[in-house]
C-alpha cells in the first residue's frame, strides 16, 4: 500500500518536472501551443475531481471555465492600449462606444445601463479575484440546489448542460457589456509587478506550468484528507453516507465548488496565453471534449484526466497538421476514443495503475486471482 | 424494569390514502433484541424508514431514549445513536474493507471539519476490533465491490458496528445467504446482543430461532401480536394472518 502511495507521489513529480523542462525543448510557437495545452490538463483535472471523485458528471464545466475567463479578460481589456485611447482619461472598452446611443458619456460609468459593471475591474486583482469567486459561487448555488434536493445522476448532467447553454446565450445577448458574438479581444497582458506576461515568452509558459503543478498536487491532496475519502463513499453509495451520518451535500457541493474554481482558473490562464474570451469557451461540444478528455486519461486519477488532456491535444496538432489527415484528424481522434472506452474503460490513468499495482505486489503469472486471498507474500506487500 | 431506548408511539403514515403504517406503537427496552415479523406488505421496512428518518410520518412520535428524533434528517438520527443495515447491501463499492471502516469511524458529519488527514489511532484499533468480529480480517485490503455476498453484508454490519450506535436496525441481514453464511450471522447478531438494542426485520425463521428473543408481529401496518417465540407461534391470530395453519416452520 505505501510502495504504491510512493509510485504514485513519483509520478506526479515526475510529470510536474518533465513539464518544466519545456522552454529547453520548444521554440516560442510551440511553448505557446503547449502552454494552452496545460491549461487543457487543469480542466482535466477539474473533471476528474468531479465526475471521478464525486461521481458528478458535470457536462457544462464550460461555465466555470467560461466564467473564470471572462473575468479576467474584461480586466485586461480595460489594461490595453486601445481601451486607453478613446477619448477619456479613464479606460474604456472600444466595443462599448460603437454601440453606444448617439450622444452617450463616454465614462465607463454610465455609457450603457450596465457598464458600471465593469468599474471594478479597473484593477487587474479584483479580476483575478472573481475569476475563482464567481465559478466557485454559482457551484455553490447550483450545488445546493441539486443536492439538497438529491438530484443525482444523469440529472444533474443535464441541468448543468442546460445551463451552461442558457449562460452562452445570455453573454451573447448581453452585447453592450459582453461584445456578444466577438467575445473580448485585442486585450492587454497580465502583470505582476513589473513582469508582463507576453503570451509567447517563457515566463508565461512557467506561470501555467507552475499554476498546473500546484493545482495537481493541491487536488491529489484534497482527495486524501478525510472529506475525501468520505466524498468517494458518497460517490459509491449516497445513501449509505447518508445513514452513516454524513452530511451528503456539503461534501457534494464543496467538491464540486472545487472542481469549478479549477476550471474558473484554467479560463483565466486560458485568457493570458491566447489574448482573448469568447463565448465558444460555453459552447456544448467543449464541455463535453472536456469529458472524453478525462475519460480517455482516466476519470479515477487526477494525474490521468490532465495528461489525457494534453496528449489528447499534443496528438490532434500533430495529426491534423499532417498532409493527408488533414481530412481526417477528426475520425482518427473519434475513432482512439471509441477504442479507449471499449478496451479500457478505466482510461490511461486505469492501466497505469493496474500495471503500479503489478509491479508492487509482484503476483505469480499463473493462478494468480485464486491464490490472491491466501498468498501471504501479496498480503504483506499490500 | 430498564430503561426503553426506542419508543414508537402511534406513528402512522398516509401515502395517498394508502396507510402502509398506521398507529404503531411499541417500546423497545435497553438491550433488548427484537425482531419484526410480517408478511409481504405489512409495513416492516416501512416503519424502519419512519424511524430512520427516509420516510416523514404523517402522525405519531419516535424517540430515541428521551430524545424526539421525529422526521428529523437521516444523517441527524444516524449521529443521534441509530444505526441502520439495509436488506440491500450497502458499502462503498470502489473503497478498501478498511477504508469502508474509516469512513464509518469518522464522527464528524459535514466537509470542512474533515479536511485533515488520517483517521486517527483510536480509530484504527476500533476498525481492527470490528474487522475482527465481522471476520474480514484477512480481506482488509480487498476491494469492497470483489467481496462474496455474504462478506458485502457483513462489511455492512461491520460500518454499522464501528460507529457504536445506541440502537442498530437490520433489515433482512441473512437475505440471500447460505445457510453456513445465516449461521455465522447469527454468531455476530448474537455477539452484539447486550452491547446494543437492536431491531431485526427478518422471514428466515432458523434465524429468528437462534437469536429472537422478542417477537413483534406486524399486519397491514399494524401491530397484530407481541411475544416470545412460543407464544407468537400459538397466537391463532398470527398463525391465520401469516404463518399459516402449520406453525413456525
Amino acid at each position: 500500500m505505501l510502495t504504491k502511495r510512493r509510485i504514485e507521489w513519483a509520478m506526479y513529480v515526475a510529470f510536474v518536472a518533465l513539464i518544466m523542462i519545456g522552454p529547453l525543448v520548444m521554440d516560442s510557437f510551440w511553448l505557446n501551443r503547449v502552454a494552452k495545452y496545460l491549461v487543457y490538463g487543469m480542466l482535466g483535472v477539474a473533471v476528474a475531481l468531479s465526475w471521478g471523485y464525486a461521481g458528478i458528471l458535470n457536462l457544462g464545466q464550460g461555465l466555470f471555465f467560461g466564467a473564470g475567463a471572462y473575468m479576467l479578460a474584461m480586466s485586461l481589456k480595460l489594461a490595453s492600449q486601445t481601451s486607453l485611447q478613446q477619448g477619456s482619461d479613464k479606460p474604456v472598452p472600444d466595443f462599448m462606444l460603437w454601440n453606444a446611443e448617439p450622444g452617450a458619456p463616454t465614462e465607463l460609468c454610465c455609457i450603457n445601463k450596465a457598464s458600471f459593471l465593469w468599474l471594478p475591474f479597473q484593477s487587474q486583482w479584483f479580476g483575478v479575484a472573481m475569476g475563482l469567486i464567481l465559478p466557485a459561487l454559482i457551484a455553490v448555488v447550483i450545488g445546493t440546489i441539486v443536492f439538497r434536493k438529491r438530484i443525482s445522476g444523469v440529472f444533474v448532467s443535464i441541468i448543468t448542460l442546460a445551463l451552461v447553454l442558457l449562460v452562452r446565450l445570455v453573454v451573447i445577448d448581453a452585447q453592450p457589456i459582453t461584445n456578444g458574438f466577438n467575445g473580448l479581444t485585442d486585450l492587454g497582458w497580465f502583470k505582476v509587478g513589473d513582469l508582463e506576461f507576453d503570451p509567447y515568452v517563457v515566463p508565461t509558459y512557467y506561470l501555467v506550468a507552475i499554476s498546473l503543478g500546484l493545482v495537481l498536487f493541491g487536488a491529489r491532496l484534497l482527495v486524501e484528507t478525510r472529506a475525501g475519502v468520505i466524498l468517494q463513499a458518497v460517490r459509491d453509495d449516497q445513501n449509505r453516507a447518508r445513514y452513516l451520518g454524513f452530511d451528503v451535500p456539503s461534501y457534494q457541493t464543496f467538491f464540486f465548488s472545487v472542481s469549478a474554481a479549477i476550471a474558473g482558473f484554467a479560463g483565466m490562464l486560458y485568457v493570458i496565453v491566447s489574448e482573448f474570451a469568447s463565448p465558444t469557451f460555453m459552447d456544448l461540444t467543449f464541455s463535453i471534449t472536456m469529458v472524453v478528455w478525462a475519460a480517455v486519461g482516466g476519470r479515477s486519477s487526477i494525474l490521468g484526466a490532465c495528461i489525457g488532456a494534453i496528449l489528447i491535444n499534443v496528438i490532434s496538432a500533430k495529426v491534423s497538421e499532417t498532409e493527408g489527415f488533414a481530412e481526417a484528424w477528426k475520425a482518427i481522434i473519434g475513432l482512439t476514443f471509441v477504442l479507449v472506452v471499449i478496451y479500457l474503460p478505466r482510461g490511461l490513468g486505469g492501466l497505469a495503475h493496474d500495471l503500479v499495482d503489478r509491479i508492487v505486489t509482484r503476483k505469480p503469472s499463473n493462478g494468480a486471482q485464486a491464490l490472491r486471498v491466501t498468498d501471504p507474500s501479496s498480503q504483506a506487500a499490500e | 424494569m430498564a430503561q426503553a431506548a426506542l419508543t414508537i408511539d402511534g406513528l402512522s403514515v398516509d401515502f395517498e390514502g394508502f396507510k402502509a403504517v398506521n398507529q404503531v406503537s411499541m417500546v423497545i427496552d435497553e438491550g433488548e433484541l427484537r425482531v419484526l415479523l410480517g408478511a409481504n406488505g405489512a409495513g416492516k421496512t416501512t416503519l424502519m424508514d419512519l424511524i430512520t428518518g427516509k420516510t416523514k410520518s404523517t402522525s405519531g412520535r419516535v424517540f430515541l431514549r428521551d430524545t424526539d428524533i421525529t422526521n428529523w434528517e437521516e444523517h441527524k438520527i444516524a449521529r443521534a445513536g441509530l444505526g441502520r443495515k439495509f436488506q440491500i447491501p450497502s458499502v462503498f463499492k470502489e473503497l478498501s474493507v478498511r477504508r469502508n471502516l474509516e469512513v464509518a469511524s469518522c464522527k464528524k458529519p459535514g466537509v470542512f471539519a474533515n479536511l485533515g488527514f488520517g483517521f486517527g489511532a483510536v480509530a484504527k484499533q476500533n476498525v481492527d476490533e470490528v474487522l475482527e468480529l465481522i471476520g474480514l480480517t484477512e480481506e482488509a485490503h480487498r476491494i469492497a465491490a470483489y467481496l462474496s455476498h455474504g462478506q458485502t453484508q457483513w462489511l455492512e454490519l461491520g460500518l454499522i458496528i464501528t460507529q457504536n450506535p445506541k440502537i442498530i436496525l437490520l433489515d433482512e441481514p441473512t437475505a440471500g445467504m447460505t445457510q453456513a453464511e445465516t449461521h455465522k450471522t447469527s454468531l455476530i447478531v448474537n455477539n452484539l446482543k447486550g452491547r446494543h438494542t437492536i431491531v431485526v426485520v427478518e422471514h428466515d425463521m432458523a434465524f429468528v430461532r437462534e437469536i429472537a428473543e422478542r417477537i413483534t408481529v406486524l399486519h397491514l401496518g399494524q401491530v397484530l401480536a407481541e411475544g416470545n417465540v412460543a407464544e407468537i407461534e400459538n397466537n391463532p391470530k398470527v398463525r391465520e394472518a401469516y404463518l399459516g395453519s402449520k406453525g413456525i416452520s
